[in-house]
Formats: structure tokens, sequence, C-alpha cells
């Protein structure tokens, strides 16, 4: 396993009430190169254990462990190396830019920060290929965020952390907020990356047909804790747990015939019952 | 040499039920801001909405789907509108304002995709939905009792004990049933659904859609319901209307929309979209963006993305034509292609 | 294959500027220019007196008359002009420099340092500038030098305030968190990511504070407590004018009115940045 996280719980402060319990004993692995879902509602927790999975919050009790390094209490050396090999792409693609800094700057940062590239011209060399790479003109990399479409803009952090190769990328709805047409081409772009580069990927999400799309495994979450876990097959043709049926038997297929059916049955239900 | 509207639309089939709303050449210019000029977001469309039909509107960023919805309650002060929107006999663009205020809430409202920022924080629930008829004259016991009765047929439990609660003590789901009590209680024959689920967590919205449904079936009551999620529209709509940049190129019945899309974009869209019941090895996407309103590409404004476009989609906008029961605006089904 | 690049710029919203905006920014330009320039092109009889020709109104000659010295009062504003903005715009830097540093240190820093920081700030708030002024005039000396020190330590904790709370709030954005996660340092997400990003609202702030400060040290400086005549600044052209008022009421009237068109001339320079950078706000 490249990255384990174990019985990890976490509550934000709620005053005057007790703390709200964010999560419960939650755990689950990832290894090299796999592509793993994470499902779960509003209120199930999976925001916040992508930010645990990132050290940007640290959980109360158990642990998580990224290729030997103890995640919650890296320093120095070990804390450098995590912060290259595991990255993020997150939901918003016009918050998550810095305004003021070219593609470039933006791109190229990881570059800077971990003395990869020597000098400024291999540093803007590499950040070329990386455009092209992701499906950006290199043209365009002295301009700012605000030059380009939501789609290009989550180009553009996702070029931002792989180019400094890193072993996992956690992706927290990185394509909610765009357009239909637009979704597809950066999924299509995430599997492209993921198989040439051998990432594994963390995916967060909603939508559990995108993630049954990517996702070779998932694991689900309701109300801070794993309710199910299993292979794409397992979940999608063969759900064990009530909320995971649910789940599913919720969403919404590009189908009239399937939708009637469904309608129909319902009422057929509710008459009944 | 570059035609423009050569020949008129298509006349549109004959609904399967009486319209209810019928628009001709509606055309929505917005302002760019700082007194600049007018930018058109939508094009000269036509479209109708069946007495108790359920419509889906789909589209993009750029497409004008929710313009053209606001634009049926003309609510934009800033937009330009043109054309014709006949309902049930009166041409609602030539309405003065104060007669344009009976019509909304009364025969056609409207719900939008964020129920808290439509609801006042400060007011009890009871008393926003009553409001729609207080400001008609309705008295304050009546319209209370009416209020209590819309919120009971939306499924809010105890509604009775919780009408004067607040906005804040409700979830996400709760507070989409109160506007869309807000909404029904004054009987309007067209409800306007602007992405009403789009927010919502996907059990919660299942419940909405059902409801919608329910609502929809018992009171006759048409719907028209903007989305960019084709799985709600094949759940939910009858028909549906994809727009593009401001046309709408493809309008026919959802069965045989999906089935047989005759738009590439609609095809595009379709493949584009992951399914829950399906493997698909990669998805198709649609090369490019949708473009903005101010730089529309000339011809046909899906050419530049279009695998199949030819010499006369650069040049020429389709116009809508009879296909199979269905309206499309392409150069592809025309018999007469160049 | 690669994509095609973004054609045109991004469709830049025009930058036409009303009459109003013009005018304003013009005013500003031409205070500066003389404050720049104006000792250069004054001439030198400015320094000497000549008091056969004192208190002489308005004419050709002086255009806004003469000074109980002798001294053309026009010319006497032009240079006086220097001084006054001069150590406007010092003062305006000098808190702004220790202002951002402490904010800086204060969100960057543990949530001790926090608190430890803004505890002293709100001490600092509760100083009102002139009467440090006057303690230092007490203690130093009166002169310039001692109001504008005054006013700079006093002139701080505003910016102080405003900045950390700014920029605890940028440090919730995203791209914070993307800069965290990249491994960047906390000097470099302080100074690249965040600071960058909370200063807009301090530049509206700064550009009113000049006008400001011109007014509170000229009237300084005409109590007594600040440039000390025969300092052409123009508080104290109107200090040693008092005694003139009923007799020669242009040696009051012009530096006064020299103070009261700077303030609201920088005070709306303020205005306009603040409308540009939030069109909401038109109409205030």
């Amino acid at each position: 396993m490249l990255l384990t996280i174990d019985r990890i719980c976490k509550s934000y402060a709620a005053f005057p009430n007790p703390p709200a319990r964010v999560l419960h004993e939650v755990s689950f692995g990832v290894n090299h190169g796999e592509a793993l879902g994470l499902v779960g509602e509003s209120g199930s927790g999976k925001s916040t254990i992508a930010k645990c999975l990132l050290a940007l919050t640290r959980p109360e009790e158990g642990s998580i462990t990224y290729d030997g390094i103890d995640v919650v209490n890296a320093r120095g050396e070990d804390l450098r190396r995590f912060r290259r090999e595991v990255q993020m792409v997150f939901q918003d693609p016009y918050g998550s830019l810095n305004p003021r800094m070219t593609a470039e700057d933006l791109i190229g940062e990881g570059l800077l920060v971990h003395g990869i590239a020597r000098n400024s011209v291999e540093r803007r060399s590499r950040v070329a290929e990386m455009m092209e790479m992701v499906g950006l003109n290199p043209d365009d990399m002295d301009r700012y965020p605000r030059s380009f479409s939501g789609g290009q803009r989550q180009r553009i952090a996702i070029a931002r952390a792989l180019v400094i190769r890193p072993r996992i990328l956690v992706c927290d709805e990185p394509v909610a907020a765009l357009d239909v047409s637009v979704q597809a081409q950066v999924i299509n772009l995430l599997q492209d990356m993921q198989r040439k580069l051998n990432l594994a990927i963390i995916f967060v999400a909603h939508d559990l047909a995108v993630v049954r799309h990517l996702c070779e495994n998932i694991v689900v979450l309701h109300k801070g804790k794993v309710v199910e876990r299993g292979s794409r097959e397992q979940i999608f043709g063969n759900p064990q747990n009530p909320y995971t049926q649910s789940l599913l038997a919720a969403v919404p297929v590009p189908d009239p015939a399937l939708g009637r059916a469904r309608r129909e049955a319902r009422h057929a239900a509710q008459a009944a019952g | 040499m570059q035609m423009l509207h050569p020949m008129p639309d298509a006349p549109m089939p004959k609904p399967k039920r009486a319209p209810l709303v019928t628009a001709q050449g509606l055309t929505v210019d917005m302002p760019l801001g700082r007194g600049a000029a007018n930018v058109r977001i939508v094009d000269n469309i036509d479209f109708s909405i069946g007495v108790g039909e359920r419509v889906a509107l789909v589209g993009e960023s750029g497409s004008g789907k929710s313009l053209t919805a606001r634009a049926l309650m003309r609510l934009d002060r800033l937009a330009r509108l043109s054309g014709r929107i006949d309902f049930d006999g009166t041409d609602l663009l030539k309405l003065p304002e104060r007669e344009m205020t009976r019509y909304r809430g009364d025969s056609i409202a409207m719900v939008f995709q964020d129920p808290m920022s439509f609801l006042d924080p400060l007011m009890t629930i009871g008393d926003q939905v009553a409001e729609t008829l207080r400001i008609r004259g309705v008295g304050r016991t009546e319209a209370r009792k009416r209020a209590l009765a819309v919120l009971d047929e939306l499924g809010v439990d105890r509604a009775a004990e919780r009408l004067d609660s607040y906005p804040h003590e409700f979830s996400g789901g709760m507070r989409q049933r109160v506007v869309l009590a807000m909404a029904l209680v004054g009987e309007p024959r067209l409800l306007i659904a602007d992405e009403p689920t789009t927010a919502l967590d996907v059990r919660v919205q299942d419940q909405v859609l059902d409801l919608l449904d329910d609502v929809s079936t018992r009171r006759g009551l048409a719907v028209l319901f903007i989305t960019h999620d084709l799985g709600v529209v094949a759940g939910f709509a009858e028909r549906v209307m994809v727009m593009y940049s401001g046309r709408i190129v493809e309008d026919g019945e959802v069965e045989t929309v999906f089935a047989r899309p005759k738009h590439p974009y609609t095809r595009g869209l379709i493949k584009a979209v992951p399914r829950i019941d399906q493997d698909l090895h990669k998805l198709y996407a649609i090369p490019g963006a949708p473009p903005p309103p101010l730089a529309r590409p000339s011809g046909c404004p899906f050419h530049p993305r279009c695998s199949e476009a030819f010499d006369r989609c650069r040049s020429e906008l389709p116009v809508v034509l009879d296909v199979a029961g269905e309206r499309v605006a392409c150069h592809l089904h025309d018999p007469l292609r160049a | 294959m690669t994509a095609p690049a973004i054609s045109a710029p991004a469709a830049r919203p025009r930058l036409n500027f009303s009459a109003f905006e013009i005018f304003v920014i013009g005013l500003v330009v031409l205070l500066l220019a003389i404050a720049i320039f104006g000792p250069l092109v004054a001439p030198n009889s400015v320094y000497n007196s000549d008091i056969a020709n004192s208190l002489m109104p308005p004419s050709a000659d002086h255009w806004f008359g003469t000074d109980d010295q002798g001294r053309d009062v026009f010319w006497r504003l032009i240079v006086g002009a220097q001084t006054t903005l001069l150590s406007a715009f010092l003062v305006v830097t000098l808190y702004s420099i220790i202002g951002v540093t402490i904010a800086t240190v204060a969100a960057a820093g543990p949530r001790w340092l926090d608190e430890g920081l803004m505890r002293m700030t709100d001490i600092g708030l509760a100083l009102p500038g002139m009467v440090v002024a006057l303690g230092f005039a007490a203690a130093m000396g009166p002169s310039l030098q001692s109001a504008v020190i005054a006013m700079a330590i006093t002139g701080w904790p505003i910016t102080a305030r405003m900045l950390r709370g700014i920029m605890r709030q940028t440090m919730e954005a995203q791209f914070v968190a993307g800069a965290q996660v990249l491994g960047v340092s906390r000097w470099r997400l302080m100074t690249r990511h965040v600071l960058p990003n909370s200063l807009d609202v301090l530049i509206v702030k700064w550009a009113g504070d000049i006008g400001t400060t011109v007014l509170v040290l000229a009237s300084l400086s005409f109590i007594g407590v600040g440039a000390q005549p025969p300092s052409a600044e123009w508080g104290a052209t109107i200090a040693s004018a008092r005694g003139f008022v009923s007799t020669a009421w242009w040696t009051v009237v012009a530096p006064g009115a020299a103070v009261a068109i700077t303030s609201i001339a920088f005070g709306l320079l303020g205005d306009i940045i603040q409308v540009r950078r939030d069109p909401s706000l038109r109409g205030n």
C-alpha cells in the first residue's frame, strides 16, 4: 500500500454545543497507480478526509502513513518528500489559482520550490512541455488565470500539480463546476495522466457516474463512517449496504425508458404501501 | 454570399396538447455595462409548451437557457426582448409592467437553484408562502390556510406546527419544498424551474423530482425545467429542447432525442456523459468549449467544434427543420444540402 | 496536437474615465507636480523679507498678495507644497510599512503571537495621533520631525488591524491551500500569495490617508506643535498669519484653501479607486 489511513477521527468545535464528529474511525488504503473513489453526500466527511490526506488539517486520532512516512507528524525532509509526492486538484477553477500569477508562474512554482529545474530557462521549457501534455498552448503561458476558461483553468491546476511528478493526486470534485462537454475533456485528461505517469488517484466526488468511470475501487461514506468498500464491479453491480443501494437507486440515468420504468415502479410501490 | 435566415423556420408540429405558451422569434439582448452596446444572448428562437407538459431546456454556459426562461416572466429589467410570447392568447411582451406583475406568481411561477438566497431569513416560512396571496389581497386567515395546504401537499411534515419556523431551521431539501410552495400557492399554470436540484444531494434531488412529477400530474401544471443534467432530463421530462449559443438546435420528445439524436451537439453531449449503469471505455469529449456570446462564430455557432461540419456550416446559420417529428437546426438534415 | 492559443486578450473592460475622475486625477497630478518641481521654479525672493511690501493685497505682481514679511503668498504656497506633501507621504509610508509588517507576522505566526500583536494594536488604537504629537513636542521640542514621528507611530494600528483581518480571510482561499500542498515555504506563501491579494483595500485607504494626514499635519503646525515658522509648510503659514485675518485675509485663506483642496482631492482619489475596484459601491 502506498498510502494508508487507519481509523482517523476528527471533530469540529460547535460551541455552545459539544464538538461535532465529522469522521469516525475511517480507514482505507491506496496502491501504486490505483484510482480510488471516495463517494458520499454532503456531510459525509469526504472533503475533510481529503484535507487530512494532504496534511492540511490533523485528525485527532488515528494515523496516516505514506510510503513509510507518518504524515500527521511529518517534519523536515520527510515532509518535503511528502509534499513533493502527494498533490491535489480542487473543485473551484476560479478560486484555486492565484489571480496575480501567470500560468507559467503557477505551473512552474513547484519546480522552483522543490529545486527541480536549475534555471529559469529549463523551468520554462518544462512548463511548456507540461502545458502541451494537458492540452494547453504554451504560447499562453504569460497570461493570467482570468484569460482562461473554467476548463482551461482546471488544466492549469492539473499541470501545476503534475509537473513535479507526484505519485498520488488527490482530486476533490475537480469537474463538478465545469460544463458537461468540458467535464468529459478533463476526465479523459485525468485518465490519460494516470496511465502515462502511473499515478495513483484519490477521487473525491458526489457524482457516482464519474466515479464509476474513473475508479477501479470505491469507498462509500455516510456521516463520517465508511459504510461499504469494494471494487467497481462489487459496488455498482452488487451493493450490499442499504445506504449504498439507496444512493445508487437515486442517480438519474440518461435513458428515458429507464426513467419511466423507475417512476412507474415507484408509483406502484406507493399505491401498494 | 452570406444568407441569414433565408427561409422561415419550419412551423412547429401540432403539439399533442393545447399550447399554453408559444414563443415566436424571441430574442434577448443584454447590455454589457457602462453604456456599452447590447450583446445578443438569445437569437430568434421559437418554441411552445403545452398545457400540463413537462419540457426540459438543456444547455451549457452561454447557451441562453436561463435568460430564455427569465424572459417568459420578463424578470430582467435590463434585457431587451423582442418577438412574441403568447400566453393563452395574450402577448406577454406587449403588456405594460403593471399587468405583467399579475401574471407573475399567478399564471407563471419560478423556482431557482439556491433556495436559501430566495428565502428571507427573517420571515417565517408561513408568512413567506402566504405572501404571494397577500399581495393579491387575500385575507390573512385565508392565505395562511392555503399556505398550510400547499406545504402539506408538498410533503412538509408537521406543516401546521412549522408554519412559524424560520428558513434556517430547515434542511436543503425542505427549503426547496418551501420555495416550491411559494411558487405553487398562487395556482400557476406554468412553473419554470431553473436548475432547482443542481445544488442538492442525489437522494434529495430524487425526492424533489418525484415531488415535481406528482404535483405536475395532479395539478395539470406545465413545467419548464432548466438543467444541464441529461439524467434528470430523461427521468423527468416528456420533451427536451437543446440550446447552444443562443439557438435551439434540437427539440423533440425525450425518447426520440435520446434514442436517435439528430444534431451533432446533442449526440456529443449524450456521449460525453458518464453513466452509472454502463462501462464506457473512454468518454467522447466535444473538442473546444462553448463560445462566449461576444465571440460567436459565423454561420452555425457549433461548426468549430463539429466533426461533421462542411462549407455551408461556416457561412450560413441553419434554420429549424422538421425532421422525423423533431425540430432540428442543422444543415446535415437539409434535403437541399448544398 | 497543440491546443489553439487564446486568440485575443480576454475582453478587458475599456477604461473610460468620467469627467469627474479626470478632474480629480488631474488635480492630484498637479499637486504632485507642484510638490516636486515647485521649489525649483520659485523665484528666490520667496525666502527673503521685504518689509516695505508687507501685507499687500492680491495684484498682478503678487497673485495672492504678500504676507507679513513681504513674501509672495502664491510662491510660498508652491514652495510649501513640497514640505507638506512630502511629510504626508513620509508619514503614510512609515506607518504602512510598520502596519504591513505587524499584520503579516500576526497572520502568519502562531495563535499566541497573533493575539499578542493584536492586543498591542488595540492599545495603539487608543492613542490619538494629535495627543501623542503634543507629548512629543513637549519632550523633544516642537518641530515638523516630531510631528511626523508621532503620526507615524500612531498611524500603524489601523493598517495592521485591517490588513491582518483581510489576510486571514485570504488565507482561507483555495489557492493558498494549493500552494501549501505544493510545499511552498511560509515566507513565500505570505509574500507571494497572501499579501499581494490582500493589499487592494489598503491601497484605497492609503490614498485617502494622504489627504487626512495633510490636514492633521497642518493642524499640528497651526497650534505650534509641528513645523515652525519660517517654514513654508501650509499649517505654519496659517499660524504666522493668524494675527492678520481681518486685515489681510489672503494670508490665511490661500494656505487654508490649499490644505482643504489637497485633502479633499486625495480623499476623492481614494473613492475613485474604491469604486473602480468594486462597482457595486457606485453612488456612495
